[in-house]
This record gives structure tokens, C-alpha cells and sequence, in this order.
């Protein structure tokens, strides 16, 4: 029995010793590679083929595979292969196994608060590189969208898909309860008023899915940041700023609507809220800008879509942008590099953007795709497409709008939908979100104690 | 005058040796997938870890003495306490319910003996997709039978006093069908004679059921009440599905706070740490039970 132990303590130190070793050989490896190495990969028809890991699932992948395989006719050099690697969260952790090695896809589609985490990461190229040396006009871009993965006036990743937030409101429950179908609340007041006006039988007058993402656009647009540092953009954010007065406003006013039994709690799940909405459980709710086509299409009344309220004493200063970009590997062959810039051009063309935006309701990223004849079309059908573009046209540039940037926004999310939910059960909104900041602090301390 | 000389070590050991090598193989796979990865998740447990998931700051039990204070973790380890209680105890009586039944040699049993252990072969995932649109608020099946019946709505998996119980009905219907087939397994197992004898001498059901099929059951129960406790302390799939730990962290339960801590936080110092403490209440929950529980189990 005890040589048997002994005999596993050796075999098991050494698979230690081995495994370790293997850890900061590869370790080494990736803090050695400077710039690119490496053979490109290619096909038996002499093609550079690179990989594109993405996170669009339905509608967006079929749109996305679509595209990828026009550009793969397009042209005889280049051949992309895109491949879907689950949510975003989960394309981020096998990204992580393989970055800034030869392994890892030339591009990868990372989600918008991932962005600091990619900079900070060193698995990638910036593309303002690609940028310069190739003359590209990057000014004829949306440029809010651009604002937002700018960081000190450099462009770190090429902005794919966009979505911000708009009301969506029934225009039928709008008639029935007396209220202008044509005119949505604009304040948090009058928001307040019309859903009272709203709640009726089995109806509430508003909603918002549980999803930090929402707290952090009726902040902005009261020009409030989320982080100190101006909002993480002129330096390493070290705390959290959204417990201010701002923040609390908006917990207040969820808060008061909640008590006055005109909010509904449809919980953490798009799916959930959107039906609801449907099935006519709630008359006005705050989604994404890519979720308007599919709430359009399955509710049986007529649907209005609408800017986000702002506070009744401040000026709108508008939305932030939601969504993914597309980040460029570092440590593959330079041919593969030129491959993936080649195809990241092809994307910003308009009539790739047109499509996209026809196809699954995300922003063109090249504002030159409104002007394509099927746009047109679609908008003279569907005015409330363009609702949503006009919204984010009007933001009024500022640290505010232009987004966080800390690298545990996850965490800091979760934080909020845990205090949001907290109040929905009757705990007070200005405690409730002091201690979303509290936690929020520990994961910002923590991430700037490990950051090398 | 010839001494006995005794053999040496190596001769000695030669059946060892030979032992060694049949093992070898289950060794090695153990050492690979148990024994390295706990080894490392112990190791990053004293740490704090940078972006990349390399442990960079040596905090020693910081972590530790963290979780013990933080309120999100003490809440995590009660949510997983009650859980278990819920689980465990109805799932396995309502298994060995429908097991009696279908032990009973009838015509057609085999189709109800089918139906009670489908469940098993449904995948957690599709299962949690199932009971999400049974749970649906607005238009899931528990509230239109709750409005027929001019009951109250009930906020199923939205209310924090709700959500709870609503993972637990559905993890007990995920998990009937296994323990199910195991009890049935037992009971089919046991000796027809004792049966017989004991009803020539008169023995009504209860008293056989009391008397001959629980004592002979009991090392069958003993294996799955451990195995049940082990895997409700380790749920993870339906609460990805169907809550995602809300609403206020009321089904939050260990695994799936150590999944939130490593793989959406990307602290692998904490989240090992918690899986350290869920390994150490595990353990100590089986050796209980092997030390209360298996005085009673009656081996043949």
C-alpha cells in the first residue's frame, strides 16, 4: 500500500513537472513572437486560407456565411472559412487557448465589452496598422460606431455588427389607453405617466429585459459614465462612477414603476420579454435595435419603435453602441494578415453592409448602405428601421457615449442585473446599486492587482 | 549447514511489480484527468489570476477567507444546501414509488417501465428547454392551468422564493428516470422465495414491503441515495438554462458560481478556491454517509 502511494506521488509529480513545463515553454513562445511567422496556410489551389471565428447563430450566420462565400467568388487569392464557435463568451475562452499563437484564426469576432480585454491581451494587431499602410478611408464609417473601439485615437478592431437600444411600443394599446400612437414618451416622466395609462388587466405599461446592458444607456444618455477616468478612456479605470446621482435615477425610476405595479418583471431572457410583448403582456419595452424586425413580424398589432427615454432635466445625449467587432491575430503569417484585411475591407463595402442590415436589423457600418436601392425599399415599407439609425445619427459624441472601457465587464454586468433584481423584490434602489458598485470595485482592484 | 538466504527486494516484489503494470494504464489516465487538474485547481486556489489564467499574485488563503465572508458565496452554499434537500429525498421516493408499481408483473408493464425511465434519455439541455416554456411566464402551460383554475399567477422562475423549487421540480423529473431503473434493478433482484415464504405465513403487504424489500433494497438505495446527493451537488445544466443563477442569486448554486467565476469573470484563483470547498463539503457529506448510513444497509 505505501509503495503504491509512493509510486503515485512520482507519477503524478512527473506528469506535474511535464505538464508545467509544456505551460511556459508555449508561454515563452507567445511573449517572443514579435510581429508575424510562420508559413500561411494553403489550399491545394494555391489560395491563402484563413480562419473567422464568429458567434452569429441563425439568422446572422446564415447572412454571415453568405457573405463569406460571395467573397470567397469575389476574388482567386484569398479563401475564407468561417466557423461558428458558440456564444461569445465561449468563442472568447477557446480564443484564449490558442491567442497570439500560429494556431489562432486570423480574425475573430469579439463582443463590444470584450474590448479592453483584447487590447490588453496581446494576442492582436491593431487595425489602425492596416489602416495606414494601405491608405484606407476609414472616415466614411459611421463614426459613432467607430468612437466606441477608438481608444486614443487608434482603431483597434474593425466594428461589424452594431445594435443600440430603442423602445418598441404597441400603437394599438397607445390608441385604446388614450395616448397619441404616433408620439412614444420621451422622458423618464412621461414614460412613468403613459405606463400608468397603460397597465390594464393583464397588461403592463412597460418593461425592460433585466440585462445590464440597458442600466448603461439610460445612464449614458443622461451623460453619466459608468467608470471613473472618464469612463476608462483617458487611463485605467479604478472604480466605479454609475452610483451617482444619474444611476440612482434610473434605479428610482424603474423602482417607482415597479411599486406602482405598471412595470413587468419578464426576467433575464430576450426571449421571454419579446413574447410577452407579442402576447400583449407589456405595451412599451426597451430591446435591441436588432430585435425591431422580429418584433414587427410576430406581433399581431401594430408595432412603433421609438428613442430611448432620457431624464426630464437633462438634454438626450443618446445611445452607446452594443454588438461585436472583428479583431485581427498577431503571430500568424503576414500573408495571412493580408488575407483577413482584404476580407474586412469586402465587408465595409455598402452593398455587403446593405445586406447585412436588411438581413438581421444591425447597423451598416458604412453609412453608404442607407442609400442602396433595397434600403430604400425596406425603409419606405418599414419606417421604424430607421428609427433606430436616426437615433444613433443624433448621439452627441462624449465620454459618456462613446462607452466603458474596463476589462471586467461581465462581472460588473452581472453585478447590476443581481441589484436590479434585488429592488424588483422591494430592496431599496440606492442601496441595491451601491452594492453592484461595491462589487463592481473588487473586480476592477483585482483585474489591476494581476495585470502585468 | 545451508542458511536460507532471504530473497531480495526485487524478487520479493515481483507480484507487486506485475500488479503495477496491469494498473498502470488506469494510473495513468487518473493522474492525467484527476490527479494533475485537481493538483493545479489547489495550486491556482492560493492565487489570483491575471487575464490570461496564469496564477500572478500569491495571495495565500485570501480567497478562502473571501468566500467565507462573502455574503454571494454563503448564499450560494445555502441555495446548494436547499437543493439538495429538495432534490434528493422526494426524487428517490418517487422513484422507488414507481418502481414498486412497475416491479408488479402485470400485463403491459414493459411499456410503463419504458415511460418511467424515459427521462433518462433525455439530455439535460433539451430537458431544460422543455420546462423553460412550461415555466414560461406569459405563455407557458403551469400558468394557463393556474388561470383555468382562477388560481394566482405564479412567477415560476422570476420570483426569488419560486425559482428555486421550480429548478428542483424539474431536476427531479430529470432525474426519476435513472434512479428509476436502478431501484427496479434492485428490486427485480431479489429472491422470489422470500416472497413466497412469508406469504404462507400471512404477511400483508406493507409488512413484506417493511420487512423483506427495503433491508433487501437497501444496498441498491444506499448507491443511489450517494450517487443522488453527489450529482445534486453538482447540477449545473438546468440552472444554465433555465436561470442563469438569478433571480437574486437565489439559484446561484456552487457550479454554476464557479462557471460565472472562471469562465465569464475570468478569476480562476476564486473559482478554484470554491471548487476546493465544494469538493471538501462533498467529501465530507459522503463519508457521513458511509459512516451513518451503511451501518443499516444489509448486505446478503
Amino acid at each position: 500500500m505505501k509503495l503504491m502511494l509512493l509510486f503515485l506521488t512520482v507519477l503524478s509529480l512527473a506528469v506535474l513537472a511535464a505538464c508545467t513545463n509544456s505551460d511556459s515553454s508555449t508561454n515563452d513562445e507567445g511573449t517572443k513572437e514579435e510581429g508575424t511567422k510562420g508559413e500561411a496556410t494553403k489550399t491545394e489551389d494555391d489560395k491563402v486560407s484563413i480562419e473567422f471565428w464568429h458567434a452569429m447563430s441563425g439568422t446572422g450566420q446564415t447572412s454571415l456565411d453568405e457573405i463569406v462565400a460571395n467573397f470567397n467568388e469575389s476574388q482567386d487569392k484569398y479563401e475564407v472559412k468561417a466557423e461558428f464557435q458558440g456564444t461569445y463568451e465561449e468563442s472568447l475562452t477557446k480564443l484564449r487557448s490558442v491567442g497570439g499563437t500560429k494556431d489562432a484564426p486570423a480574425i475573430t469576432q469579439v463582443f463590444e465589452i470584450g474590448t479592453k480585454y483584447m487590447i490588453d491581451s496581446g494576442y492582436i494587431e491593431p487595425i489602425q496598422k492596416f489602416i495606414d499602410k494601405n491608405d484606407f478611408n476609414a472616415d466614411e464609417l459611421e463614426q459613432n460606431i467607430l468612437n466606441y473601439y477608438k481608444v486614443d485615437d487608434e482603431l483597434y478592431s474593425m466594428p461589424f455588427n452594431s445594435s443600440t437600444p430603442v423602445m418598441i411600443y404597441n400603437k394599438d394599446a397607445f390608441k385604446e389607453a388614450g395616448l397619441d400612437p404616433e408620439k412614444a414618451p420621451e422622458t423618464f416622466a412621461e414614460v412613468i405617466n403613459s405606463a400608468e395609462k397603460l397597465t390594464k388587466g393583464e397588461m403592463y405599461g412597460f418593461s425592460m429585459l433585466t440585462y445590464g446592458w440597458f442600466f448603461e444607456q439610460l445612464l449614458a444618455t443622461q451623460g453619466g459614465d459608468y467608470v471613473n477616468e472618464n469612463n476608462g478612456r483617458t487611463g485605467d479605470a479604478t472604480e466605479a462612477a454609475f452610483n451617482s446621482d444619474e444611476g440612482r435615477l434610473v434605479f428610482r425610476t424603474l423602482d417607482t414603476m415597479n411599486k406602482a405595479k405598471t412595470f413587468g418583471n419578464f426576467g433575464t431572457n430576450w426571449d421571454d420579454i419579446r413574447a410577452a410583448f407579442a402576447s400583449e403582456k407589456v405595451a412599451m419595452y426597451l430591446d435591441s435595435s436588432a430585435g425591431v424586425a422580429g418584433a414587427i413580424d410576430t406581433a399581431p398589432f401594430e408595432v412603433g419603435v421609438a428613442y430611448i427615454p432620457h431624464a426630464d432635466e437633462v438634454k438626450r445625449n443618446g445611445v452607446v453602441i452594443g454588438g461585436a467587432s472583428l479583431w485581427m491575430s498577431k503571430g500568424i503569417a503576414e500573408e495571412e494578415q493580408e488575407a483577413a484585411w482584404e476580407f474586412m475591407q469586402y465587408l465595409t463595402t455598402p452593398e455587403v453592409q446593405a445586406k447585412w442590415h436588411l438581413d438581421t436589423g444591425y447597423f451598416a457600418i458604412n453609412p453608404k448602405a442607407y442609400e442602396e436601392e433595397s434600403v430604400k425599399e425596406k425603409w419606405a415599407e418599414f419606417p421604424q428601421y430607421k428609427v433606430t439609425v436616426d437615433q444613433l445619427q443624433d448621439t452627441v459624441p462624449g465620454y459618456a457615449t462613446q462607452g466603458a472601457l474596463i476589462s471586467v465587464f461581465p462581472e460588473s454586468r452581472q453585478q447590476i442585473v443581481t441589484a436590479l433584481e434585488d429592488m424588483y423584490q422591494g430592496k431599496d434602489p440606492a442601496e441595491a446599486l451601491e452594492q453592484a458598485a461595491e462589487g463592481t470595485n473588487r473586480a476592477i482592484e483585482v483585474a489591476n492587482k494581476t495585470k502585468k | 549447514m545451508t542458511t536460507v538466504r532471504a530473497p531480495g527486494v526485487w524478487k520479493r516484489s515481483a507480484n507487486l511489480r506485475v500488479g503495477f503494470l496491469y494498473l498502470l494504464p488506469s494510473i495513468i489516465l487518473f493522474a492525467v484527468f484527476l490527479f494533475y487538474p485537481m493538483i493545479r485547481t489547489i495550486y491556482l486556489s492560493f492565487f489570483l489570476t491575471d487575464q490570461n489564467g496564469n496564477a500572478a499574485v500569491n495571495v495565500g488563503f485570501e480567497n478562502y477567507s473571501y468566500l467565507l465572508t462573502s455574503p454571494a458565496f454563503l448564499n450560494s452554499m445555502k441555495a446548494t444546501g436547499l437543493f439538495v434537500l429538495y432534490t434528493v429525498p422526494v426524487g428517490i421516493i418517487l422513484a422507488l414509488f414507481f418502481a414498486l408499481l412497475a416491479n408488479e408483473k402485470l400485463k403491459g408493464i414493459g411499456f410503463f417501465r419504458t415511460m418511467y425511465s424515459s427521462t433518462m434519455g433525455i439530455s439535460v439541455a433539451a430537458s431544460s428547454v422543455i420546462w423553460l416554456f412550461l415555466f414560461h411566464p406569459s405563455v407557458g402551460v403551469f400558468n394557463r392551468i393556474l388561470l383555468v383554475l382562477d388560481l394566482p399567477q405564479i412567477q415560476w422562475l422570476l420570483d426569488p422564493e419560486w425559482a428555486l423549487i421550480s429548478i428542483a421540480i424539474s431536476t427531479i423529473w430529470m432525474n426519476t428516470g435513472f434512479s428509476f431503473l436502478i431501484l427496479l434493478g434492485g428490486l427485480q433482484n431479489i429472491d422470489e422465495h422470500l416472497y413466497e415464504s412469508s406469504r404462507i405465513d400471512g404477511a400483508g403487504y406493507f409488512y413484506r414491503l417493511r420487512r423483506i424489500t427495503i433491508p433487501m433494497l437497501s444496498p441498491t438505495l444506499f448507491f443511489i441515495i450517494t450517487i443522488s446527493l453527489i450529482n445534486a451537488f453538482q447540477t449545473f445544466g438546468q440552472i444554465d438554462i433555465l436561470t442563469k443563477g438569478g433571480p437574486s442569486q437565489s439559484t446561484n448554486l456552487i457550479v454554476y458560481s464557479i462557471y460565472r467565476e472562471a469562465f465569464i469573470n475570468y478569476q480562476f484563483g476564486t473559482a478554484s478556491a470554491q471548487a476546493v470547498i465544494l469538493f471538501v463539503i462533498i467529501l465530507v457529506v459522503t463519508l457521513l454517509q458511509f459512516k451513518l448510513l451503511e451501518r443499516k444497509v444489509h448486505y446478503q
